[in-house]
């Protein structure tokens, strides 16, 4: 607090009451650190006998040094060091005898530092950026009154002790002070944790230099960009927050920092703080920017529609719809009153994001603010339409081919004008459709294509551009589809990989976390081990509330409460036809038609899978017409239709083989198998019709054991043995009965399957 | 000086004999030590008493054989310390072994170390290095007192030296126990209770803390209590300090005026600072406070007055550039205002209330950005102004960003939730916004604080009407007229009238005709709804010559159902009730 107050003494900038955020003009200036710098860089054009490797590591040095905060000494040094230990000792020993010596030993060294400006050949020549550097430096130095230079001296000194102590140097404070403040020091933090910490901080502070403007605009740029592309590799919340309220405290005009500060807050959805934030940037960027025009492209007009449209996101982000509307709606009149289409279309966009978060058809908008954003030649917002619209279109049951021309266009534009972002995206969203359609080869090829690309982008900070949701969402798709597979440690190879990449607490973890939970789930399920997939249903659910509740529905169903997963299903249904979440609602018929089979209501489940037939088709969801086939498929069977059942069997084999899942594939030859062996019931060709049996449950047989599947695995064993019997194969028949008996030992004793046929 | 302190804690307000004789022995004491401001608030104080005879004068505190040592070293020093040469006076004290002695060295070099720090400011290294600079001395100062701290050896005055290095500090709790152990040590000085008055935050604190029982803690209470918006409790406190035979202190008499202020009782604020300045014609404290006075009564020859007269005193006082920037915001001359209140700021940056009103003043020259600046800078200085947080809000309303300040006014709701002023500005975004039932809400609240504008039942009225719950809007618009006759003033008659013809419409309309009648009657007091007065008259005679009986017995319905389900007490007025409010 009291530093706060300190900032505010009277500028002599301040004109018509506005303080300019760089008060003095200078972006720079001299601290002991930048001296370092310098004589490294005096000693490097003077230097001659340096090789040629050692030059190029320290070139390469160069920029970040400028750039980047400030070091301590035994810090620089030992970067220096390992490029080249000689120059390092050089720096050391130049330093050292500017400080054991005189003020005059400083004068002295910046009265010489411009030497190689006036030598034509010298690296340092006025316009390079070193050259650049060492002026801004001595025009930095050369305003320096002379108590600031003098200060500048002693700074550098302690600096030098601070690190090398060793060295003689002037004496430091009696160590008795030290002992006896450090002991009072931690007395304070254990009467009082908080406020003695903060104390202690306070006292670490000035060891810490602040930052310059430009190292702070490096700062906080790079920040930004890691938050954006690798939040990884980006300083944690609380470290950040403490950094910026730093920089805050030493210059509280410098507007980014509130800026950064938002969106450290949204990391850990402190609607509070980010909310101060972004006004306060806001209201701190109405002041650099303006010009007391208020309706132009520039002046601060300009930012007052971009600090209503903000909040608005922040609104969104946070999912208040109501405010978030309120202060959209303020954006477009305020963007509407001075013309500003951009702005305006803009907002078109975040207003159709709203309607579609708030789950409300939203093509209309979206088409429209396609059609503006490519009149006013917005690419981003152009093709960030397009990719919206072909979400909904996808789950609306547009046509395929129309929406793969759409991504194809948008992928055209992208490439002409290089975003790269949007490729990503693209691509992540060609793999969830596909993945939709259930066309497993397709979505696995879109999957590798992007994780194989190289960004367009260049290499920022050493941080490929990867660490975005587009990856995430594409790698969760990996790890399904190689467990659908029945690759399991490939699977949870992939999640491993994506738990490093997107710790639990960044912002696209729910992603892969709902993954894994699904594929775990699933594993249980699959294996009979209900009571282990229970637990899950309840993470499920607090990722995903409708996928928990079927999740609820199926264990439910497996556990014969019947009942109750009934009713959970049928509350599921109401809450997807209000979602329009298509895929579900097939699941969920083709899970209740399940449910009629329990209770031998056969016919009763014929309209009810034709109904999702119908649905699945419309959407081209070809996995779950599939599947919703195999479902008449073993309703006619139990019907007593096996020949129908064979027929309409057919048409789902081929796409099931092709592009199924395992346990899906292993179903289906299982459901053909006991389908032959109906057929073949009463003919003369019975026993051809047994032997093509015997041949389809070996394959199926094959797929269950890949699965782990070993419920299903029991059953095929039992028909093999059936039929092998029935054939007269009795070495066969015994193997089978054996590896029956041994599934059966290791399952625990349930219900058996349905009559077999 | 001891055995005073002990006598000081037994003495109620009825010897005040007693109390001049502590006053003038502190000052001298608070006088060796530099403590210029204590020795004002006290000599204020001792004034303010009857002179004692000769025989009851108190004798100057005795001395020790230290002191003696001392004497020689401690005047010199003290004439450095005068000189505002601190190190050289440190200097020669540091051998010194007097208590006396030993408070002037540590206070010495704290005092070196402020000055050092405030000249560093203007040097440094660069603008980013500002926040950075800092007194050097307070570390080691707090070294040495906290080691004396733990052995004893502190007395009163190097207590409170230890707690302002504490709180210079930012060690807030361990300064709030220091100073509580100050005046314990020593009641009488004021400085100690002073600095304890800015680390109290909250009521609950202040209770927590035990504090010693000497008459002086009621003007510490009294203060306090100013200070944490208890404007009536603190009203008390030094209505029963003037009963005690403080009334001619002037100090009691600015700080009721300045209470007054804070709760907006204009008129008695104005009439004590009249008095004030009678009583002490050159005096600059307070003054701003006083000339805000006069510009909310756009009293202009006394606010001219009175920066004339400031400025002939000290043209060089933060306060006396607030009065003048005042006066030319009054004159509508903001550009100058502002011009005064950057001076002010020049003069003193911590001076929070100048940035407030240099707000105010380019929103009046309608340079936005440069108020939205000053606001911020404002809040900056203290989070918890209201009137800079208000003031944002406004700027961003004009700018017709009516969600966009509601941020803004919400915080300034938050910091005064009694003020009617936040409400209703509230109300009025949510209205702008179409958030009806939250503008209702609003208005409903404001009215319910007391709204001192008395726009929020007119607002709220209206709101009903365009609704069409023309019940609730005829309740709201009967006790509107209750308010605006029962205090005596008739200020905007247009209001007035509209309530007016819309109740009698509404009588009209319910076919109480007796009411209706009454209200075109009173219609017609008013230029702007005579025609209309009379016209309904005429429609009333009109149907009464029909025969159609007034359907008197039909009751109202209980207009305020649907709002005083929270239990507020309403004032329910028989609609009748009107005779007494002739105009």
């Amino acid at each position: 607090m009291a530093s706060v107050h300190e900032s505010l003494y009277f500028n002599p900038m301040m004109t018509n009451g506005v303080v300019h955020a760089n008060v003095f003009g200078i972006k720079d200036w001299v601290t002991p650190y930048k001296i370092s710098v310098l004589v490294l860089l005096d000693e490097m054009t003077i230097s001659k006998r340096m090789t040629l490797l050692e030059r190029r590591r320290l070139n390469k040095l160069i920029l970040p040094l400028q750039q980047g905060p400030d070091l301590t000494l035994r810090h620089f040094l030992k970067t220096v060091e390992e490029c080249s230990a000689e120059t390092a000792f050089a720096v050391k020993l130049r330093l050292h005898m500017m400080v054991v010596g005189e003020l005059k030993d400083m004068e002295s060294f910046f009265d010489t530092l411009p030497n190689p400006f006036s030598d034509a050949e010298s690296e340092a020549s006025k316009t390079s950026v070193v050259g650049l550097f060492m002026r801004h430096m001595l025009l930095a130095y050369n305003k320096l009154s002379f108590s600031q230079v003098y200060k500048l001296y002693t700074a550098l000194q302690r600096y030098y002790d601070d690190c090398l102590g060793s060295q003689p140097g002037p004496p430091t404070a009696p160590p008795v002070d030290a002992d006896m403040e450090l002991s009072e020091m931690e007395l304070t933090s254990t009467e009082d944790g908080a406020e003695g910490k903060m104390d202690k901080e306070d006292d670490e502070a000035p060891r810490r230099c602040p930052l310059s403007q430009k190292q702070a605009e490096y700062f906080l740029a790079r920040q930004a960009y890691l938050l954006k592309n690798d939040e990884n590799k980006a300083l944690k919340p609380a470290a950040l927050q403490e950094e910026l309220n730093n920089m805050l405290k030493f210059n509280p005009d410098f507007a980014e920092a509130h800026y950064l500060s938002y969106l450290n807050s949204m990391r850990v959805q402190d609607v509070f703080i980010s909310t101060h934030s972004l006004l306060h940037y806001f209201d701190r960027l109405i002041l650099t920017g303006g010009d007391g025009k208020s309706n132009g492209d520039e002046g601060y007009g300009r930012s007052l529609r971009y600090a209503a449209l903000n909040l608005a996101a922040l609104h969104c982000r946070f999912g208040h719809y109501q405010q978030a509307e309120l202060a959209l709606q303020e954006a477009i009149r305020i963007a509407q009153e001075s013309n500003d289409h951009v702005c305006l279309q803009h907002c078109l966009s975040w207003l159709y994001t709203l309607e579609q978060m708030k789950g409300s058809d939203s093509s209309v908008l979206t088409e429209d603010s396609v059609k503006m954003a490519a009149h006013f030649g917005l690419p981003y917002l152009a093709s960030l339409g397009i990719q919206s619209l072909v979400q909904q279109g996808a789950t609306g049951g547009k046509a395929a081919n129309m929406l793969m021309d759409a991504l194809k266009d948008t992928d055209i534009l992208h490439w002409k004008h290089s975003l790269s972002e949007l490729i990503d995206i693209s691509l992540a969203q060609t793999t969830s459709i596909w993945r939709m359609y259930g066309k497993s080869t397709m979505a696995l090829q879109c999957a590798q294509v992007l994780l194989n690309m190289n960004s367009l982008e260049q290499v920022d900070f050493g941080v490929q551009q990867n660490n975005t949701e587009a990856f995430a969402v594409v790698l969760c798709h990996l790890a399904e589809l190689h467990a659908e597979q029945g690759l399991f440690g490939a699977s949870s190879e992939i999640l491993k990989h994506l738990k490093e990449r997107f710790p639990p607490h960044t912002q696209h973890a729910k992603l892969w976390m709902l993954c894994d939970l699904k594929i775990q789930f699933e594993r249980a399920m699959n294996d009979g081990k209900y009571h282990l997939a229970e637990p899950h249903v309840a993470a499920i659910a607090a990722l995903d509330q409708m996928e928990g509740l079927y999740r609820k529905g199926l264990v439910m169903k497996a556990q014969n409460q019947t009942t109750d997963a009934y009713r959970v299903l049928q509350r599921l249904q109401l809450l997807c036809e209000k979602t329009k979440c298509t895929e579900m609602i097939i699941r969920v018929m083709l899970t209740t038609a399940e449910l009629h089979w329990e209770s031998s209501g056969f016919s009763t489940a014929l309209p009810l899978l034709l109904q999702a037939l119908v649905l699945a088709r419309q959407h081209h969801l070809q996995a779950l017409a599939s599947e919703t086939i195999l479902h008449l498929a073993f309703s006619q069977l139990m019907l007593g239709v096996p020949e129908q059942a064979l027929n309409i069997l057919h048409e789902a084999m081929e796409p099931i083989l092709a592009h199924g899942a395992l346990l899906d594939k292993g179903r289906a030859l299982l459901l053909v198998a006991k389908c032959q062996m109906a057929v073949s019931g009463g003919r003369e060709d019975r026993r051809t019709g047994l032997e093509q049996a015997v041949q389809t449950l070996d394959e199926a047989a094959a797929y269950f054991s890949r699965m782990g599947c070993k419920d299903r695995l029991r059953d095929t064993h039992y028909l093999q043995a059936r039929l092998h019997h029935a054939l007269g194969h009795t070495a066969q028949r015994n193997e089978c009965a054996l590896l029956f008996r041994m599934v059966d030992q290791e399952l625990p004793p349930a219900r058996y399957g349905l009559p077999d046929g | 000086g001891q055995a005073n302190h002990n006598v000081a804690r037994a003495v109620g307000f009825g010897d005040l004999v007693q109390i001049k004789k502590q006053l003038i022995s502190v000052i001298s004491l608070c006088k060796e030590r530099g403590l210029v401001h204590s020795v004002k608030w006290a000599s204020e104080l001792a004034f303010a008493l009857k002179p004692l005879p000769m025989s009851e004068l108190p004798p100057p505190a005795p001395l020790t054989e230290e002191d003696v040592e001392d004497l020689d070293a401690l005047g010199l020093a003290k004439s450095y310390f005068d000189l505002k040469e601190y190190d050289r006076a440190a200097y020669f004290l540091r051998g010194c072994r007097s208590k006396k002695a030993y408070f002037l060295y540590m206070y010495s070099r704290y005092l070196s170390g402020e000055k050092k720090k405030d000249d560093e400011t203007v040097d440094s290294l660069g603008p980013l290095e500002k926040g950075q600079v800092r007194n050097e001395a307070l570390r080691e100062l707090r070294v040495e007192l906290s080691k004396k701290h733990r052995t004893g050896e502190l007395d009163g005055f190097t207590l409170y030296l230890y707690g302002v290095v504490l709180r210079k500090l930012d060690l807030l709790k361990e300064a709030v126990d220091v100073f509580v152990e100050a005046t314990h040590a020593l009641p009488l000085h004021w400085g100690a209770w002073l600095e304890l008055c800015n680390l109290i935050t909250n009521i609950e604190m202040l209770k927590s803390l035990s504090l010693p029982d000497c008459w002086i803690r009621d003007f510490f209470l009294a203060h306090m209590y100013t200070e944490l918006q208890m404007i009536k409790e603190a009203l008390q406190k030094y209505q029963s300090l003037i009963e005690a035979g403080f009334s001619k202190s002037t100090y009691i008499i600015s700080q009721i005026a300045v209470a007054y202020h804070n709760i907006r009782d204009i008129d008695q604020a104005l009439s004590l600072f009249n008095e004030l300045r009678e009583q002490d014609p050159y005096r600059i404290e307070n003054m701003d406070t006083f000339s805000n006075l006069l510009y909310v009564r756009s009293m202009k020859p006394e606010l001219s007055y009175l920066a004339h007269n400031l400025v002939e005193i000290d043209k060089y006082r933060v306060e006396t550039c607030c009065v003048i920037g005042n006066y030319y915001s009054l004159r509508s001359q903001h550009e100058k205002a502002a011009l005064y209140f950057q001076r002010a700021l020049k003069l003193n940056p911590r001076c929070l209330g100048a940035w407030t009103l240099m707000g105010h003043e380019y929103m009046e020259m309608k340079n936005t950005s440069a108020a939205i600046q000053a606001y911020r800078h404002a809040i900056e200085v203290n989070k918890r102004d209201y009137r800079a947080w208000y003031g944002l809000g406004q700027t961003y309303e004009i700018l017709k960003m009516h969600f966009y300040c509601l941020y803004y006014y919400r915080r300034a709701h938050q910091l005064r939730p009694n003020d009617s002023r936040m409400l209703v500005a509230l109300g009025e975004c949510y209205e702008k916004l179409s958030q009806l039932s939250e503008a209702k809400k609003c208005y409903w609240r404001a009215y319910s604080v007391g709204d001192v504008e008395r726009m929020a039942l007119l607002k709220l009225a209206k709101l009903h009407e365009q609704l069409n719950e023309s019940d609730e809007a005829a309740h709201c618009y009967i006790i509107y007229i209750q308010d605006i006759f029962s205090c005596g003033e008739l200020l905007e008659h247009v209001e007035v009238s509209t309530a007016l013809r819309y109740l009698g419409q509404y009588y009209f309309k319910n076919k109480r005709y007796d009411e209706a009648s009454l209200c075109a009657q009173r219609c017609c007091d008013y230029n702007d709804a005579r025609e209309e007065g009379k016209a309904l008259l005429r429609q009333i005679s009109q149907v009464r010559d029909q025969g159609e009986a007034s359907s008197a017995d039909v009751s109202l319905p209980c207009v305020f159902g649907s709002l005083s389900n929270n239990n507020t007490p309403v004032r329910r007025v028989s609609p009748l009730d009107l005779s007494s409010v002739t105009p």
